[in-house]
Formats: structure tokens, sequence, C-alpha cells
């Protein structure tokens, strides 16, 4: 038949292409994990980075500099930046998914806004309650824009609307803390720009672990997603509970998306660019998507990371920033023209 | 293939507290076309909906022995299948693909698509004349394409159930034929179909039924032998008359 042979063309095609992405990102991942494991102010070789890693290194080598350096700092820095890049990327594509709109971000829906004005609060006392504070900030957040996105009639439109006032409201109350911060402003102020400099193996576990809490049912709800993708109701009308789902994969969102906040400031516009790179190379399917946007999204963030730390420890989320913004201008226009 | 009857009374329903239905009784068959007509803004639409489960209703609406509001949703995928009216694609799967998810209703979260799945996929393409698209994106389709690809969607789902809202209104005329004798095929296998249409002449060349919706009621629901120029006027408020063809075939018309 011929059409089933254009389809299994068609097919092999993409797998083809998805091969040679994953390969593609295998190597670059590897590539930086040991350019960001063995660079660094202090020089030490390759051989001795990898002993170093070694779970078995007795007590003794585990407590000199270099090893305390490359396992407590570098090893950190790097699995942080890699889980956050990884786990922002992922709510993109999910927002985008079930927003039907390339535009959402955990920033478009208020919910890193409400991480971030939780965490100044937070902040503002000790600097102890900023993650617990970034998540509810978050929650409240999602809450706020559910709430009047189904006041003013529902529908995907009238939530990214109530997102953006959320935000701007929120952005305004993080001025306003600025404002009456004192001396601790200089913090809330690093905080905000997002750094991974001086990320704690404590909170790099964490978000790996908020990440495979993401990912895992994302991927498992992927199909459901591409059904919600299609537009307004069709998932609804291929058997998929829109609102459960939809309730589900926010809280997940939230989720993570405090638990980058809350540990390593904004870091934004991550979620925008992979994914849409990656929907033009292997399409719009959600279960491939996830996967490699988690590992796009993780290069992209440690790479970031990397130069931001050679330019004199530049905060990463003015970098990623600095690319995103342009980019989603760049998406926003091409949309126009369409 | 069983279709399932719809049963209705006191059905009403509405949107940010307006009614637009009021006070709904009646009968849909299955093994029968029924021809949803009558004029603009009289509630067609809101009827289908409400049909397939998307509007919440006061009244009684039972699918088969059960009350509607009680049937999940995943499983009003597996029973009922819509071609809504208008449909503006989002994510740019390629026809194949958002075919496909037609099967989504019979499949868990784990469950690979099966031969089986893909045999139905392909039957629904070819029985929906959309085969010569299946590699072109659902973004990149012309309105009739587009609702074509919807009915090999709702084809693939393989429900006892099938609501249309205007299937054919971005059909050329070949089309147009081709698609309504495809809905009177399903509905003579003995499923439940009812199609909103604004052509009454195709209604009368094609349907079995017709349910006739005037102010958000139901205004006649009747074979389509009985419908007439008498019935017609009423529910248009305006005379109609008959045009006989060469072939004996009677078309209705507005009298000018």
């Amino acid at each position: 038949m011929k059409g089933t042979a254009a389809i299994r063309e068609h097919e092999r095609l993409i797998h083809r292409r998805a091969l040679r992405l994953a390969l593609a990102g295998l190597c670059v991942l590897a590539l930086v994990v040991f350019l960001r494991l063995t660079r660094g102010d202090w020089t030490i070789a390759p051989g001795r980075v990898f002993e170093l890693l070694s779970p078995f290194l007795n007590e003794v080598e585990r407590r000199t500099p270099e090893a305390i350096v490359v396992r407590s700092v570098r090893l950190p820095r790097l699995l942080a930046a890699l889980g956050t890049g990884g786990l922002l990327c992922v709510a993109g594509v999910v927002l985008q998914g079930l927003l039907v709109n390339p535009l959402a971000e955990p920033y478009t829906l208020g919910i890193a806004a409400g991480a971030a004005f939780g965490g100044a609060l937070g902040l503002m006392a000790s600097s102890l309650l900023v993650g617990p504070c970034a998540f509810i900030g978050a929650l409240v957040a999602l809450v706020a824009v559910q709430t009047v996105a189904w006041r003013a009639g529902g529908g995907r439109e009238r939530l990214i609307l109530a997102g953006i006032i959320v935000s701007a409201f929120l952005s305004a109350g993080v001025t306003f803390l600025k404002a009456i911060a004192g001396e601790r402003l200089s913090a809330i102020v690093l905080w905000l720009m997002g750094s991974f400099a001086g990320a704690s193996p404590g909170a790099a576990l964490a978000v790996w672990a908020t990440s495979v809490c993401t990912v895992v049912p994302a991927w498992l709800l992927g199909r459901r997603l591409d059904a919600v993708s299609l537009g307004e109701e069709r998932g609804a009308l291929l058997g998929v509970d829109e609102r459960r789902l939809r309730g589900l994969l926010l809280c997940l969102v939230s989720l993570g998306t405090a638990a980058t906040v809350g540990s390593f400031g904004i870091i934004g516009f991550v979620g925008l660019v992979v994914p849409h790179l990656l929907r033009l190379a292997i399409g719009p399917s959600h279960r491939p998507l996830l996967l490699f946007a988690f590992l796009g999204g993780a290069c992209l963030t440690a790479i970031a990371d990397g130069a931001a730390q050679s330019i004199g420890e530049l905060p990463v989320g003015v970098l990623t920033s600095m690319i995103g913004g342009p980019f989603f201008c760049w998406l926003l226009l091409r949309r126009g023209a369409e | 293939m069983n279709g399932l009857a719809y049963t209705f009374s006191g059905l009403s329903a509405g949107y940010n507290g307006t009614p637009v239905l009021r006070d709904l009784s009646g009968v849909v068959r299955p093994g029968l076309l029924t021809a949803l007509i009558g004029p603009n803004g009289g509630g067609k639409s809101t009827f289908l909906r409400a049909l397939s489960g998307l509007l919440p209703f006061r009244g009684t609406l039972r699918l088969g022995e059960r009350d509607l509001s009680r049937v999940s949703r995943r499983e009003m995928g597996r029973l009922v299948g819509v071609v809504p009216q208008q449909v503006r694609m989002g994510a740019p799967f390629t026809v194949h693909e958002a075919v496909a998810l037609g099967r989504l209703p019979h499949q868990g979260l784990t469950t690979r698509r099966s031969e089986e799945d893909e045999e139905r996929v392909l039957r629904a393409v070819a029985r929906s004349d959309v085969e010569h698209l299946l590699l072109r994106p659902v973004t990149r389709l012309s309105g009739g394409e587009t609702q074509r690809v919807m009915l090999a969607t709702v084809l693939a789902q393989d429900p006892p159930v099938m609501l249309l809202d205007e299937p054919v209104s971005a059909q050329d005329p070949l089309r147009t034929a081709r698609v309504l004798s495809l809905l009177r095929d399903l509905a003579a296998e003995g499923r439940t179909v009812v199609a909103a249409l604004h052509d009454v002449n195709l209604a009368v060349a094609f349907a079995d039924a017709f349910l006739a919706m005037k102010d958000g009621r139901v205004a006649f629901a009747a074979p389509i032998s009985e419908l007439d120029g008498e019935v017609l006027g009423e529910l248009y408020d305006a005379p109609f008359e008959a045009y006989l063809s060469e072939r004996g075939d009677r078309t209705w018309h507005v009298r000018a």
C-alpha cells in the first residue's frame, strides 16, 4: 500500500533524525561534563578529577582540598545546572502542549514570578526559608492564575492572560520587597539574577528528584498531551479528562519551577528555545520531545553556566535571558507572520 | 456495530447562565442518520455539545441505559466521536499522527499502538478521502481537508455514536455527496449518527430522520419523508416551495 510505505519511510526518517540528535546530544553532554569538572580556577589534571570522583575514595583523600573542590563544588554545581536546565525545559514543553501556545513558559503563567515573590519574602526573614516560601509562592500564584482564568470564563488564552496579570502584580511585589529590604537588598537582587555558584549537593539532589517526579508522569501522559495540543477541546473529545490532566501537570510544573527558583533564582527562557528547535527537528510528539528537551535544556544551561562562570561569575539567569529574550521576540514575530 | 440511543427530557443548557436549550425532550435513535436542521442560533451546536458531554446540562440525558453526566470522559471518547463545526489545529502533527490519536481512548498509558490500530487508521483515512494527505501537517490543510481529517479521526475512534456539526460546510459538491453517503453507510452499520446540516435538500437526500430546532427547542422530530414545505415554512418563518428535477427529485427553496 502506497500510504503505508510513505508512513514507514517518514517514521524511519524521524527515527534516524532522532537517533542522530540523541547521539549529538549525548556527545555534547559528555563534553560539557568533562569540561565543567576539569576546568576551573584551580587546575586539576583530568585523570585526577575522575579519580577523586570515585565512590570508593578513602576518607583521608576525601578531605583533601582538591577532593572538596571536585566533589563538593564542581560536581554539585554541574548537577544543579543540568537538572535545572532539564527541568525548566520539560516544564516549557508541558506548558506549551497544555496551552497550545509555543510562547508558554513557567514565566508566562506567573509560576516563576510567584516563586520569586515567595522566595524574596522568605529571604527577608532567613535564607533557610527561601525554598519553602518559593514553593508556596508558586502554588499561590498558580491558584490565583487558575482562579482569575476560571472566573473570566476559562480557556487557554485566558489562562495566559491571567498569568501575565498575576506576573505583573507579583513583579511589582518583588520590587516593593527590594525597596524595603534594606541591607538584604543585595542578597535578593543576586538571588533573583540566578546562579549556580555555591550550589549544595542537597540542592542538586533535590532538583534531580523533582526532575524525576516531573518527567516520568509527563512522559507517561505524553500521548494525552499530544491530543490536548491538537487544539481546543480536542483532548476532551478523544477521551482525555483535560481538567484533571491540566491540574496534575500544572502542579508538577509549579513544583519543579519552585524547586529551581528557590534554590538558584530566576533562570529564564530555557524552556522556550530548546523545545522550539526540537519540534522543528523531531516533530511535536510529546514522548520523544520531553526526553530530548531534558537533555537539550540540561546541556544548554550547563554551557551557559560555564560561560557565565568564565566571564567573572556573571549570573547565569542574565545570560539565558540575553539569549532567550531575542529568541522570544523572533518566535513572536514568526507567529505573527503565520 | 450497535449504536446507542439518546433519550432526553427537560433538557436545558446554555453558556454563562444564559439558557440556549430550553426544556428539550425526545429520542435520537441508532441505525439512522438524523439531520439536525433549523435556523441560525436555534441551538443545534449547543445541543450537539450537550450530547457530546462537553456542556453541563439540567434535566435528563441518557446515552443507552446510562445517565450521560455519570459517563467518564475516557468512556465518552470510546462511545462518542465528534466533528466540531470550527477546528483550529494547534500542534503541527501529520494527518497520519492526528488520525492515529483517534485510537487514544482505546489505549492505556503504557499501551503501544497495535497493528490493528494502524489498520483502522489507514481504513479511516481511505474512507474519509484524505489518504493523499497522510504526511501533510494538519496546520497546513484547507477548511474542507481539515473537516475530512476530523472525520477520519472519528472513524479511527470507531465509536457507536457520531456527532457532526456541519460536516460538509467546507466541502465541494462531489465531496459533500461522498461524506454524506459515508455517514449514511455508517448509520446503516447500526451507529447513531447525528449531523447538523444547513442545506435542507441535502438532509432530504441523505438523512433518514430529522430533528428541527428553533429558539432552543425541538420544533419537529420525524422521519425525513415528513419534511415538507409546511414544516420548513414554520421552521424558518419563510414560504418554501418545491421544485421538481427532470429525474423527479423534489428540492425545497425559499420563495423569493
